[in-house]
Order: structure tokens, then sequence, then C-alpha cells
């Protein structure tokens, strides 16, 4: 590690909808959520996988790990990953702020 | 007793509160002391799954200890369960020792396990407050500020004072710190009664001293030594020095093992009883060992074999498995190794189901080249050796997995799903 990483959106779209797609199995009384935390002793965002069955223990799957703190780069990853998958993601430690290209409020 | 001859310095032994589980809350955007959190490893060779670490919050609600079984974790929406990442764990151990360099020098640091750490603060805490405890607290918020993790710290004037303060009083203690001193040693340790609590004395320790009359830690630290010396030898005067606090050893002054060796084992996945399977992996894990040898540029004079019978399938006699070893010709060849290895298993297998095996290599030397056999083709020994060698390179460069015995894809083989884990368990995903 060290120096700059240049992150590819695409690319690491792409890695996070391979890890997630094999474990989204589609199951009756199940929820399936993408939890994207804003990780700020690691300087990161941090992708996982949430799985809920009701009245079952909840599971929550690594994914990815952005290695940056710039929010646009994660606004691209977040659009490049949503032309993949409709799961629904949940934004975890993100205060009140707003993407910085599309200006809405990060919920 | 009189201290005054003893070494009065002051350690800190911190761990890290649920390491594991904090670690992944945090990653989680969670707070280590609130969530409920089990990481559970789903290793081919854990059965249904085996908790590594549970959250504080998972242990008091549910009961959850570390190394219960998935089917002893109550089925509950509120528990999240995930699986274990051993390189992120190792990552974060890394930082955390970087911080505690900030408070000792190098050679005064020195980490214990993957969570824990001694620090020998003899000379440096007065430069950071005007207690020890107001620099454990200063360390605690260090860590809580910069990595979101709770760490507990025990302070003695000793290694082992400080490893009983932390057991004993800081874990349950409001701000997670606790002290013992010489002085407030026997008022602290010595009403305890439930021995197997106190560190270095496990189940069969406890029951010999209930045997003999000892059953709390006072009656520890009244019994004659000597006496105590000649019933448990050596254990004994080091189970005394424990009940009054006395630790003489010099962190700085590490002792070497008398003699280095290899070792590898691993529990298998479900009973083996087919003996081509079983050979299968003896011969991987004999590999594996030996190139990790090899590394260090040594040869061995002895192999050993250890054998650990499946439930099932435990010997009339009662056995519940074998150890063997025998004397080689020094050497650091794979097939030479594996050959030894498998002729032990030969002799002394007989037809059992088994569930863990184990190989050692010791009588170790420095390789000087090879030594060539007179009654071996010499073009062939040199080639074997060179292929060894090569073997060694390419993986060295691309991998465990670059290239492998075509053996081990056969059943049985346990190499290729093992070459991913970390100390047994998930290392993560790979590209993070």
């Amino acid at each position: 590690m060290g120096g700059i990483v240049l992150i590819e959106p695409k690319q690491e779209a792409d890695l996070i909808y391979a890890r997630l797609a094999e474990w989204f199995t589609a199951q009756w009384h199940c929820q399936y959520r993408i939890d994207v935390v804003n990780d700020q002793y690691g300087q990161t965002f941090n992708f996982f996988m949430n799985i809920q069955r009701q009245h079952h223990r909840a599971r929550s799957i690594p994914l990815h790990t952005l290695r940056t703190t710039d929010l646009a780069v994660l606004e691209q990853v977040i659009r490049a990953l949503q032309q993949q998958t409709q799961l629904s993601l949940n934004f975890v430690n993100f205060g009140r702020v707003r993407w910085p290209v599309s200006q809405r409020w990060i919920h | 007793m009189d201290y005054q001859n003893e070494p009065h310095g002051l350690f800190f032994m911190i761990d890290n509160k649920s390491f594991y589980a904090s670690v992944e809350s945090a990653a989680r955007g969670l707070n280590p002391l609130r969530s409920v959190i089990v990481v559970m490893s789903e290793a081919d060779n854990t059965g249904s799954g085996l908790v590594l670490a549970a959250s504080p919050m998972a242990k008091k609600l549910f009961g959850i200890s570390n190394v219960s079984r998935q089917y002893e974790v109550p089925d509950d929406p509120r528990i999240l369960v995930v699986p274990p990442r051993m390189n992120l764990y190792i990552q974060e151990n890394l930082k955390i020792n970087k911080i505690f360099r900030e408070y000792v020098a190098d050679s005064d640091l020195f980490p214990y396990s993957i969570d824990e750490s001694i620090l020998d603060m003899t000379k440096s805490w007065r430069l950071f407050g005007s207690t020890p405890e107001q620099v454990a607290r200063r360390i605690q918020l260090r860590i809580r500020r910069e990595m979101g993790l709770y760490t507990t710290v025990g302070i003695g004037e000793n290694p082992v004072q400080a490893k009983l303060a932390l057991d004993l009083q800081a874990k349950h203690d409001h701000e997670l710190i606790g002290r013992l001193t010489y002085e407030s040693f026997p008022r602290a340790i010595w009403p305890i009664t439930n021995l197997e609590s106190v560190w270095s004395i496990g189940h069969r320790t406890a029951a010999h001293l209930q045997r003999l009359g000892i059953h709390s830690m006072r009656d520890l630290a009244m019994v004659n030594p000597y006496e105590l010396r000649a019933e448990m030898g050596l254990i004994g005067a080091q189970l005394f020095a424990l009940a009054w606090g006395i630790d003489r050893s010099q962190l700085h002054q590490l002792r070497l093992a008398k003699e280095k060796s290899w070792s590898n084992s691993q529990v298998l996945p479900r009973d083996y009883q087919i003996q081509q399977e079983i050979e299968l992996v003896i011969r991987e894990i004999g590999q594996q060992t030996t190139s990790r040898m090899r590394h260090h540029h040594q040869q061995a004079g002895c192999v050993s074999l250890g054998i650990g019978l499946a439930r099932t399938g435990e010997a009339d006699d009662g056995r519940s498995g074998f150890h063997h070893s025998c004397r080689i010709e020094p050497t650091d060849n794979v097939q030479a190794i594996a050959a030894a290895l498998l002729r032990l298993f030969r002799q002394h297998w007989e037809g059992q189901a088994i569930r863990n095996i184990s190989v050692g290599l010791s009588r170790l030397n420095t390789s000087r080249g090879l030594q060539l056999d007179i009654f071996q083709e010499p073009h062939r020994q040199i080639k074997n050796e060179r292929f060894d060698r090569v073997i060694d390179e390419l993986r060295d460069k691309f991998g465990k997995t670059a290239v492998i015995p075509a053996s081990s894809l056969m059943p049985g083989g346990t190499m290729l799903r093992r070459a991913a884990l970390v100390g047994g368990h998930n290392g993560g995903n790979s590209f993070d």
C-alpha cells in the first residue's frame, strides 16, 4: 500500500456484484440488503451483504472495501453497482451529506 | 514474604475486548460494546460451525461463549453472524502494536497473542502521566479514538501480576483497568477459590491441587514450597511463586528452545477410513512442513507422525491415537520425507477411522548442498533436488497453489481448500 491507488469504479462494482450474486438466492421471507459503511477508523468504505431470514439470525457477509474517503469515487461505484442490481442500499455513518455530483441526500 | 530482592518494574498487559467481534463491529459502524455479533468459522473441519468470538453483548444476552458450536447459538434475529477475516485481524493487531510503540521502546514491547501484548513501561511511563492508571487510560482512549476498539489493561510490578490484574480485575472493572502490586496481591488474589480462573492453572492442575487439599490461592501460598515441589515437580515451585505474585522472568532475555522443530497438523473435515485418502493427506502435510523447513535451509534427521483416531474408531484398548517417529538420513527432499511418513503410518495403522494428522520434522541441521547417496543413481538425485527448488520458487512467486500434485485433486485431498485459510480459518476476501 502507500502511494496513490487508482480506483476503477466499474471494476470495483463488478467485483462487488460478483460476490453478492453468490449469496443472493432469493428465498421467501428473506430480506437482502447491501450495507455501505463509512468507516472513519479505517478510512475506507466497506460493503457488506446483509441477509435476514424472518425469525432467524441475520448474517453479514463482507463483500469489499474501497480504500478511499472520496465520496465522488463512492458515488461512481454505487451508480455502476445500481446498474447491475436493485437490492436496497443501506448507508451507515454518513451523517447528513449530499452526493457530490447528483446533489441528492445520501440515505 | 520479603519482596525486596524481587524485580520491581511496571508492566501493562493490554488485551482487546472480544477482538475479532470488535473489529467486525467497527468495520460495520457498530459500537463493539453494544453490538450483538458472533464471528463464526465455517471451515470444512469445524463441523456445522464454530464460534471464534462473540461480542460482549452476545455473551451477556444469549450466553454465547467462544468455541460454542453453531447449534448452540440461538436462532434469534437480533444476532448478527459474520464470517471470520483472519488477515484483517492480523493487520489490526499490527496497527495496535504500532500505537504501543509510541509509549515504549521497541525492545520493551512483547506481543503475546493476536489480541494481547505486554508493555514494559518501567522506563517510560512517567513521560505520559502522573499515575500508571492515567497512562493506561490514555492508551485506551487513543486506541478507541483511532481504531474504534476497546482495550482492557492489567497493571503489575511484573508480568504475571499484570496478567492476573487483566484476567481477574480489569475485565470486570468499569474503566477496564486493573492493578496489582506485591502489597495488594494477597488481599486481591488469595480469596480466589476457583483455581482454574487463575492464569496457568488448568483443569488437571486444579484437580491435582484439590487432591492435595489446596482449595484457594491462600492455601497455595501457605503450602510448604519444598513439599509442593517434591509432589508436582518444577510446576509446583512455579505455582508457589504465582500465589505470591512473584515472577522473575526477564523478557529481554528470551530463552530459545533447546531444539527447534517444524510441525503441522490438521483436523480432518470428516472421518477418513480409506488408506489411499489418509496417505494423500499425510503426503500433503509432509510436503507443507518440508517446504517450510526448506525455506530455512534446513534438513531433518527425524520424522514423526501423529494420528488421532475418530471417536468411533477408537482402539479397543482405549487409545485415542498414536505417535511415532523414526530417524532418517538428513534430507530436505519431499519424496524421502513422505516415504518415511508413509512407512510409519503403514507400520502402525490398523484400519481405524481417523480424524487428526500431525507431522513433525526434527533433528535439524543446516543444509549444505546435496549429499549424494552412493546407492542411488547420482543424476536422478541431482534432478530431484533441482525439482524441489523449482517448485519452491514457483510457489514463492505465484502462491501456494501455483503448482500442486495432481493427487491433491483426488477425493480426500485437503490442500487446495486449506491453502486459502489463515490459522485454519477464512482469511477474508482476497482483493480487498
